[in-house]
């Protein structure tokens, strides 16, 4: 729902790294984005894209890895992965109480520079 | 050649809302994020607050898309007030915060509410620099909405339940609500509460009390 100004917060990240690293230009970055972190890959890499030209960032490919979100049931410790983003319950005792393991993150991991 | 980066993307506003906290420490101020969707009630809830003798010293920041009729509304009770206009953004984010901070007087205030964006989604994202988050739900809403947005209610100290007066018209299962909330949050503190007929509101102002002059 706010692409743009994640867009905008990756490119001011990976361009500071850029810089800092001794380099001129970004070709590509990665990110890890999880499905229940309320960003969708493809407005995000919409939004990206609209903001890297006249940056060092101007050529980079934006590569999003999506992590699934997984839970862990507090009634019956079964973890399970979950397909519906928002629609939460565990799969074997149908239980909604559970600790959400994975799928919130909104992460940078490298990039390549040259 | 390949650069480790390993950042949050969200490093930023967590940095920003740990100054707003050091900030709302040195001024032993209590701050609420108040969450909801649209129209459940956060303004009325925090009018009916404001008029009630809580012996709180109470500021608002008010967060909406566009316009100050919520600062106006709060401003007719005495209480400091700043308004914030996000211009379409869909919740308030750290910097948004910090940047009206000097307009308000934090050091003779007790308890500050910052009244976010009418959104069940995106606020329960953002740290403020807030002490706990409190969220409001009509239940002319929906039972289904615990199980439908999670987060909220898993982030959240304390679920207003408001708008109980109109359950003898409505087929909403309040039960339903309080199960699934508890269930996705068992520290949740529920308050089932009317702004029309005030019922509830003094247990919901006791809470408050014990929470703010603790800190």
């Amino acid at each position: 729902m706010h692409e743009l100004s994640i867009a905008q917060n990756v490119l001011d990240i990976v361009s500071e790294q850029c810089v800092k690293s001794g380099h001129a230009k970004i070709d590509s970055v990665n990110l890890r984005i999880g499905r229940a972190s309320g960003i969708m890959p493809d407005a995000l890499i919409f939004a990206f894209n609209a903001i890297k030209p006249d940056s060092i960032a101007q050529d980079a490919l934006l590569n999003i890895e999506e992590v699934p979100v997984t839970g862990q049931c507090n009634e019956c410790s079964n973890s399970f992965i979950v397909e519906e983003e928002y629609i939460l319950n565990c799969p074997v005792c149908k239980g909604s109480s559970f600790q959400i393991t994975s799928g919130r993150e909104l992460d940078i991991i490298d990039m390549e520079v040259s | 050649m390949k650069v480790k980066v390993v950042t949050k993307i969200l490093e930023a506003n967590e940095r920003i809302a740990r100054e707003n906290r050091r900030l709302f420490d040195n001024a032993g101020l209590y701050v609420i994020n108040l969450m909801s969707g649209p129209g459940a009630g956060k303004t009325s809830i925090l009018e009916k607050t404001l008029t009630m003798n809580t012996g709180l010293r109470i500021g608002v920041i008010e967060g909406d898309i566009a316009g100050s009729d919520d600062a106006e509304r709060i401003e007719k009770h005495g209480a400091p007030v700043v308004q914030i206009n996000t211009g379409g953004a869909c919740h308030l984010d750290a910097n948004m915060i910090y940047e009206v901070l000097q307009d308000l007087p934090l050091q003779d205030l007790d308890l500050l509410f910052i009244e976010n964006v009418g959104n069940l989604v995106c606020p329960a994202e953002f740290k403020v620099g807030e002490d706990i988050k409190v969220m409001v739900l009509s239940i002319a809403e929906g039972h289904d909405k615990p199980l439908k947005y999670p987060l909220m209610f898993q982030e959240s100290s304390a679920l207003l339940l408001n708008k109980i007066d109109l359950a003898p018209y409505l087929d909403v299962d309040i039960n339903k609500i309080k199960k699934d909330a508890l269930s996705l949050n068992p520290k949740l503190k529920i308050f089932e509460v009317s702004c029309k007929t005030g019922e509830g509101l003094s247990a919901w102002t006791d809470w408050l009390k014990e929470k703010a002059l603790r800190s």
